[in-house]
C-alpha cells in the first residue's frame, strides 16, 4: 500500500476534551487577577503597573506591592472572546494601519472604552515601564499609551544580543542594571515606600524556584507520549508564569501543575488518544480561532512537544534561572539573554534545533502571524534553512494572532492536511522500501543455493 | 471489471474522472461549481459515470478532492489537492519532480518523489496575489476574455513591466499603461511576465531537479506557458488533460486504496 | 544649473554602485554598507574604510529570491536589499551596519549572515531610554565595540584622533547639507526637492571629503539661480525616513503643485541640528550629539516630548500649508508615528495628507491624483477667503 489515506484512522477533533484541572485552576487565578485589577480601576485600593511580557522584570514590580498587567494578555483574551475585531477597527478609524499590529490596535480600542473588557476593567496605570526586549513595536506601543492614558512613562532600554559570542557583553549588564536602579527610585517616587530589597529576594527566590518547576514541566514532553501539548496547553501556563511569577500562588501553580503532568508522564497519558507526530510549532498562536486551529492538528495525531513561543516571556529550559543571591543582576540577565525575543534569528534556528533533536520531533510547524514581525519577517529564511539545510519537513502557515480577518480556515486546513498527507506517505513508503529490500535480501541470500 | 473515480471540487468547476482496473482513465466530466458543492460533484461524477457507461455500484472507491473535498458526499475519503496534483501530474508524466499550479485562489510549487508523493511544497502567501483571479482581471481590464489573452501576449513586441501584482490594483495599473498609448499585447505580456516571477519563485523553494509539469486550467495558456519556460530556462511538460489533473490524482489514490484493500482481503 | 544633476541622477539610480567601485580602485580600501536609518558613520570611515548607503534595489531590479526570505507583508527594503545580495550587487561590500531601528531590519541582519557567512554583519544598538543619563557612556561603549569590530576588516586600529578627523570630515558634509536644506525653505524656487534629494543621496554614495565640494557647488549656484515663484502650496513631508520612494515620485508631487520644504528622506546621514561638541572623548560626544541633538528621527523613542511636536515645530518653522505623509507600505514604526501625527495635525488644524508608496513603484497616477486634488481643495479654498 503506497496511497494516504490516513484520515480514514483521524480522531474526530469535537470529540476531544483538552482540558485538566491546571486549566480550570488557571481560569480561577486569572479571574482573581482580573478581578483584583477591577477593583483598583473602580478606585479601590491597590496600584498596578504596565510592562510587556518579553524578559518582564515584575520581580521589581512585585518588591512594591504593584500588580503586573500586560497589554499582550489583555489583548489575547480580548482575541479568544471573539471581541477584538470591533476595536481593531475602531484603532483603524483613528489613522492606525492595516499593517500596524494588531495587539497594538485591539489595546487602543479597548482604551477607547476606558479599559473595559470583557474580562474586567483594565485601571489606568501607575506607570508605564516599556521594557524594550527585542520588540520594537513595544518603543511605539507605549509611546501612544503614554499620550493616550496619560500616565508616567519610562523605557528599560535592554540592548539587543548582537555579539558573535552571542551573550551580552559587560556593558550590556551594567548599563540595565544602572536602569533598573533608576527604575526602583523611580517606583519609590511614586508609591512614596522605600525598596524592600528582604522582600525583592524572597520574590527573586519564588521567581527561581517556578522557573525550576517550568523547566521541568517541559522536560515532560521528551517522554513519548508527551503528557500535554508544549504549544496549546502551555498558553495555559504562560498567563500565571508573568502575571503571578514571584507571588505564593504563582508558584502554588506551577507545584500543582509539575505533579499533574508528572503523573499522566508516568502514566503514558498525552492530550490526544493517540500521538502520531511529534511536532515543534514556531510562532504565536492564532487567538481568535484557537480551538479551531488546535483541531486542524488533532485530527493527524500531530502533539506539539516544544514551542518557541512558549520562551517569549523567559526562556528557562535551558538553564537559566533567577539568582536570589545575584537579585537584580539576574533580572538583568533574564532581559538580556533568557527569553526568545532578544535573541537573534540565529539563535531561534538553534534553539528550534535543539527541540527537533533533544526532544525528538518529526516535523516543524512556522505559524507566521502578520502582526508580529519580532517573529514572522525571515521565517521564510527559516523554513529554506530547515527543509534545505536540515532536511526536516517543515510547514510555513499564516494567518494572525489577533486580527481574525487573516484567518482563513480552508487554507490552512488544505496546506496542514496536504502537510500531513505527505508525512505519512514518506513513513508509508518507507516501510514499504524497507520491506521490499527484507525480501530483495532474502532473495539475494537464496539465489547462491 | 471495478472502477475507482477521483472527484475535484474547485473554487470555479468541479471535474470528476473515471479510471478502470489498469489505471487508464475511462471518462471525465466537467461542471460548473456554483454555490452547491454537493451538488456539483454530484452531477460530475453522474456525467462521468453516463459517459463511461458504468454503473455507480461498479466504482469501488471514490476520492474527494478541491477545496470542497469535503463536500463530496458519496466519496470513501478526501485527499488535498496538493497530494492529488503531484500524484496526477506524476500519472501524466511519470519523471515529473516539479508540478506547477495556478489556480484561481492560489499558486503552487510542488516538489514530488519517484512514486508520485509529495516531498515538499510552496504557496503564495496572503497578500502575494499573482494566481489565477489576477489573469482573470487582468483580461477584463482589457476588454477580452480570459481564454484570449495567453495568445496575445506572445504577439508583444515591447513588454511593459507592471508595479504591481496585486489583484485589486492590476486593472488601474493596466488603465494607466492603456493612457499611455501603450499595445494590448505589450500589457498583456507584462502581466504574464508578472505572474511567471512570483511562480517562478515559489519554484525556486521547492527546487528543480528534473521535469517540471505545469497543472491547472491555466497551464493551457500559451503565454503563461513560455513566460514561465523563459523565466525557469527549462521546457515544462503540459497535457491537454492538465485541467484534470487533481481528479486524476484523486482516481489513482482510489484506485490504490482499493488495490490495497482486496489485496489485504486476498 | 551647470551642475550635472543628470549625471548625478544615473549615480544613485545605479545599483553598480560606480562611485563607490571608483573610490575601492583609487583607495583599495574596505567598504561598509549601512542600512538605514542612522549608522554611525564616523566611525568605519575613521579607519580609512567608505561607509555607504544601502537603500534597496529601488524600482530598477526584481524580486527574484528575497522573497522566499521575507513574506510579502515585510517592506519592500528589507527584501530588495537583501536581493542586492543574491544578484551579487553588493561583492563590493566587505560589511554590514545594521541597526536596531525595527524589527525586519533586525532580522534581516540574521538573514544576511546566514545566507553570506563571508561578510561580516554588525549589529549597532541605539539607545532608546533618553532620560537615563547612563545612555551616552553606553552608547559610546558601543561605537567602541563597533570600532573594534570594524578593525580587524579594515587591518588597522582606530585611535581618538583618527575619528574626530572623521567627525570632522561629515561635520563638513552635514553643514553643507543644512545651508542647502535652510535655501529651499527660504527661496523653494532656487532648488527643486529632487535636486536636493539627488546631492543628498549622492552623499551616501562618496567619501566626504568629495561630496563637500559637490554639494559647496551645488550651493553657490542654487544661491545664483533666479527662478519665478510658482503658485504651489509650501509641504512639509515626512515618512520616508527608511525605504525611499523613487526620485520620479518626489517630482511629480512637486509637479502636482507643491513646494515641499522640509522633509526626511535620508535623515540618518544629515542627523545633526547643529555641530557635535568638541573636546574629551570623541565617542562620548558622538554619543551626546545622536542622543541629545538629533533631527527628530522617527527610529529614536524620546518620551521628553510627544511624538508630534517635531512635526508641528516644522511647519510652524517653515511657513508650510500642509503636512504630507508619504509612508512605505510596510513600514511598522511610520505607521505607527502617522496616527499620532494625523490626531496632533487635526488639532492644530493643518491640513494633511496621506499617501503610501513602495519603492518599487512604477507607475505614479493614484498618488498624482490624490495630491494635485489635495492641492487644488487647498489653493481654491483660499481664493474662496
Amino acid at each position: 500500500m503506497t496511497t494516504a489515506t490516513a484520515q480514514a484512522g483521524a480522531t474526530t477533533p469535537a470529540q476531544i476534551k483538552y482540558q485538566g484541572t491546571i486549566h480550570e485552576l488557571q481560569k480561577q487565578l486569572m479571574t482573581r487577577y482580573y478581578d483584583q485589577l477591577t477593583a483598583i480601576a473602580q478606585g479601590g485600593p491597590g496600584r498596578s503597573a504596565q510592562l510587556l511580557i518579553a524578559g518582564n522584570p515584575v520581580e521589581i514590580l512585585r518588591a512594591f506591592d504593584m500588580i503586573p498587567v500586560f497589554p499582550e494578555v489583555n489583548a489575547l483574551q480580548l482575541a479568544v472572546r471573539k471581541t477584538s475585531l470591533p476595536l481593531i477597527q475602531k484603532a483603524e478609524e483613528l489613522g492606525y494601519a492595516t499593517d500596524n499590529c494588531a495587539y497594538v490596535k485591539a489595546d487602543i480600542g479597548m482604551w477607547q472604552n476606558g479599559g473595559v473588557a470583557p474580562f474586567g476593567t483594565v485601571p489606568k496605570p501607575d506607570i508605564l515601564v516599556c521594557n524594550y526586549v527585542g520588540c520594537n513595536v513595544y518603543l511605539n506601543w507605549f509611546e501612544h499609551l503614554a499620550e493616550l492614558v496619560g500616565a508616567p512613562a519610562v523605557n528599560i532600554d535592554i540592548p539587543f544580543l548582537r555579539t558573535a559570542a552571542g551573550t551580552p557583553t559587560d556593558e550590556d549588564v551594567t548599563y540595565v542594571m544602572a536602569q533598573l536602579k533608576e527604575l526602583i527610585q523611580q517606583l519609590e517616587r511614586i508609591t512614596g515606600t522605600e525598596f524592600d530589597e528582604d522582600k525583592f529576594n524572597e520574590i527573586v527566590a519564588r521567581s527561581a524556584r517556578v522557573g525550576e518547576l517550568w523547566s521541568k514541566i517541559k522536560e515532560l514532553t521528551k517522554r513519548r507520549p508527551a503528557p500535554y501539548d508544549a504549544y496549546f496547553d502551555s498558553v495555559t501556563m504562560m498567563a500565571p508564569l508573568y502575571c503571578l511569577r514571584g507571588t505564593p500562588e504563582g508558584l502554588d501553580f506551577f507545584e500543582r501543575a509539575y505533579e499533574e503532568m508528572s503523573a499522566r508522564a508516568e502514566t503514558g497519558t498525552g492530550p490526544l488518544p493517540q500521538e502520531r507526530f511529534r511536532i515543534v510549532i514556531e510562532g504565536p498562536p492564532p487567538w481568535p480561532f484557537l480551538r479551531a486551529f488546535r483541531d486542524m492538528f488533532s485530527r493527524w495525531g500531530a502533539v506539539a512537544v516544544a514551542s518557541t513561543y512558549s520562551t517569549v516571556g523567559g526562556l528557562w529550559e535551558f538553564g537559566f534561572r533567577h539568582d536570589p543571591a545575584k537579585p537584580l543582576e539576574s533580572v538583568a540577565r533574564h532581559m538580556l539573554e533568557a527569553n526568545l525575543c532578544n535573541r537573534s534569528m540565529l539563535q531561534r534556528y538553534s534553539q528550534i534545533e535543539r527541540y527537533v533533536s533533544e526532544w525528538d520531533a518529526d516535523a516543524l510547524v512556522i505559524h507566521s502571524v502578520k502582526s508580529c514581525r519580532l517573529f514572522s519577517a525571515g521565517q521564510g529564511d527559516m523554513r529554506e534553512h530547515f527543509v534545505h539545510d536540515r532536511e526536516l519537513p517543515t510547514l510555513l502557515i499564516e494567518s494572525d494572532l489577533e486580527d481574525p480577518r487573516y484567518f482563513s480556515a480552508a487554507q490552512l486546513r488544505n496546506r496542514i492536511d496536504a502537510f500531513f498527507e505527505a508525512l505519512e506517505q514518506r513513513r508509508v513508503t518507507a516501510g514499504v522500501v524497507a520491506a521490499e529490500a527484507v525480501v530483495a535480501a532474502r532473495a539475494a541470500t537464496q539465489a547462491p543455493a | 471489471m471495478r472502477y475507482s473515480a477521483g472527484v475535484d471540487v474547485g473554487s470555479t468547476q468541479t471535474k470528476a474522472v473515471i479510471l478502470d482496473e489498469s489505471g487508464a482513465i475511462v471518462a471525465r466530466a466537467l461542471t460548473d461549481t456554483g454555490a452547491y458543492l454537493v451538488r456539483a460533484a454530484d452531477r460530475a461524477f453522474e456525467q462521468a459515470l453516463t459517459s463511461a457507461g458504468v454503473r455507480r455500484d461498479q466504482v469501488g472507491y471514490v476520492v474527494g478532492t478541491g477545496y470542497g473535498r469535503f463536500n463530496v458526499a458519496f466519496g470513501d475519503t478526501q485527499v488535498t489537492e496538493i497530494s492529488c496534483h503531484a500524484k496526477g501530474a506524476w500519472a501524466i508524466f511519470p519523471a515529473t519532480r516539479t508540478v506547477i499550479d495556478i489556480g484561481g485562489q492560489d499558486t503552487k510549487a510542488i516538489g514530488v518523489s519517484d512514486r508520485g508523493e509529495v516531498l515538499d511544497f510552496a504557496m503564495n502567501d496572503k497578500c502575494a496575489a499573482g494566481s489565477g483571479r489576477f489573469l482573470t482581471n487582468s483580461a477584463e481590464a482589457v476588454g477580452m476574455d480570459v481564454s484570449e489573452i495567453g495568445d496575445r501576449s506572445l504577439l508583444a513586441k515591447q513588454p511593459v513591466r507592471l508595479s504591481t501584482v496585486c489583484t485589486v490594483f492590476v486593472e488601474s495599473d493596466i488603465l494607466s499603461y492603456l493612457a499611455q498609448g501603450k499595445k494590448v499585447d505589450d500589457i498583456l505580456a507584462g502581466v504574464h511576465a508578472a505572474i511567471a516571477n512570483r511562480t517562478v519563485a515559489l519554484v525556486r523553494r521547492v527546487g528543480t531537479n528534473s521535469e517540471v509539469t505545469f497543472t491547472g486550467g491555466v497551464s493551457r495558456n500559451a503565454g503563461m506557458r513560455r513566460a514561465i519556460e523563459e523565466k525557469l530556462g527549462v521546457p515544462i511538460n503540459a497535457s491537454s488533460d492538465s485541467h484534470y489533473t487533481g481528479a486524476i490524482g484523486a482516481a489513482m489514490y482510489a484506485l490504490e486504496r482499493m488495490r490495497s484493500a482486496s489485496a489485504a482481503v486476498a | 544649473m551647470t551642475l550635472d544633476l543628470a549625471t548625478y541622477r544615473d549615480v544613485i539610480e545605479d545599483r553598480e554602485f560606480p562611485t563607490v567601485r571608483e573610490w575601492r580602485e583609487r583607495t583599495g580600501g574596505k567598504v561598509i554598507g549601512c542600512f538605514p536609518v542612522y549608522a554611525p558613520v564616523e566611525v568605519p570611515y575613521a579607519l580609512g574604510m567608505l561607509p555607504i548607503g544601502l537603500f534597496g534595489g529601488g524600482n530598477r531590479i526584481e524580486i527574484a529570491n528575497a522573497d522566499s526570505r521575507f513574506q510579502s507583508f515585510i517592506c519592500s527594503i528589507v527584501k530588495s536589499t537583501l536581493e542586492l545580495a543574491f544578484v551579487g550587487k553588493l561583492d563590493l561590500v566587505d560589511g554590514l551596519m545594521f541597526h536596531s531601528i525595527c524589527d525586519p531590519a533586525r532580522n534581516l541582519s540574521s538573514v544576511m549572515e546566514r545566507n553570506f557567512p563571508e561578510r561580516p554583519s554588525i549589529y549597532v544598538h541605539l539607545p532608546q531610554n533618553m532620560t537615563s543619563p547612563h545612555a551616552a557612556p553606553y552608547l559610546a561603549s558601543e561605537l567602541r565595540r563597533v570600532g573594534a569590530a570594524l578593525a580587524p576588516i579594515a587591518g588597522r586600529t582606530l585611535t581618538d584622533e583618527d575619528l574626530w578627523r572623521s567627525i570632522d570630515a561629515y561635520e563638513s558634509v552635514r553643514g553643507l547639507l543644512r545651508e542647502l536644506y535652510a535655501l529651499r525653505s527660504e527661496t523653494p524656487e532656487r532648488i527643486s526637492t529632487g535636486e536636493l534629494y539627488t546631492l543628498a543621496r549622492l552623499v551616501t554614495l562618496m567619501d566626504p571629503a568629495d561630496s563637500s565640494k559637490v554639494l559647496a557647488d551645488a550651493l553657490a549656484e542654487a544661491r545664483r539661480r533666479e527662478a519665478k515663484v510658482k503658485d504651489r502650496i509650501r509641504v512639509v513631508l515626512v515618512g520616508s525616513f527608511c525605504e525611499q520612494p523613487p526620485l520620479e515620485l518626489i517630482e511629480s508631487l512637486e509637479e502636482s503643485g507643491c513646494y515641499i520644504v522640509n522633509d526626511d528622506f535620508l535623515q540618518g546621514w544629515r542627523w545633526a541640528q547643529r555641530g557635535v561638541r568638541r573636546g574629551g572623548d570623541p565617542y562620548l560626544a558622538l554619543a551626546r550629539s545622536y542622543l541629545d541633538d538629533s533631527v527628530h528621527l522617527s527610529t529614536k523613542h524620546d518620551l521628553r516630548q510627544p511624538r508630534a511636536q517635531a512635526l508641528l515645530e516644522s511647519v510652524g518653522h517653515h511657513r508650510a500649508d500642509a503636512a504630507i505623509f508619504l509612508g512605505a507600505k510596510f513600514c511598522e514604526p511610520g505607521l505607527f508615528d502617522y496616527a499620532l501625527y494625523r490626531k496632533a495635525l487635526d488639532a492644530a488644524a493643518i491640513p494633511h495628507l496621506f499617501l503610501e508608496f513602495e519603492e518599487k513603484m512604477w507607475l505614479y497616477d493614484r498618488v498624482r491624483g490624490e495630491v494635485e486634488t489635495f492641492v487644488e481643495s487647498m489653493l481654491f479654498a483660499e481664493a474662496r477667503v
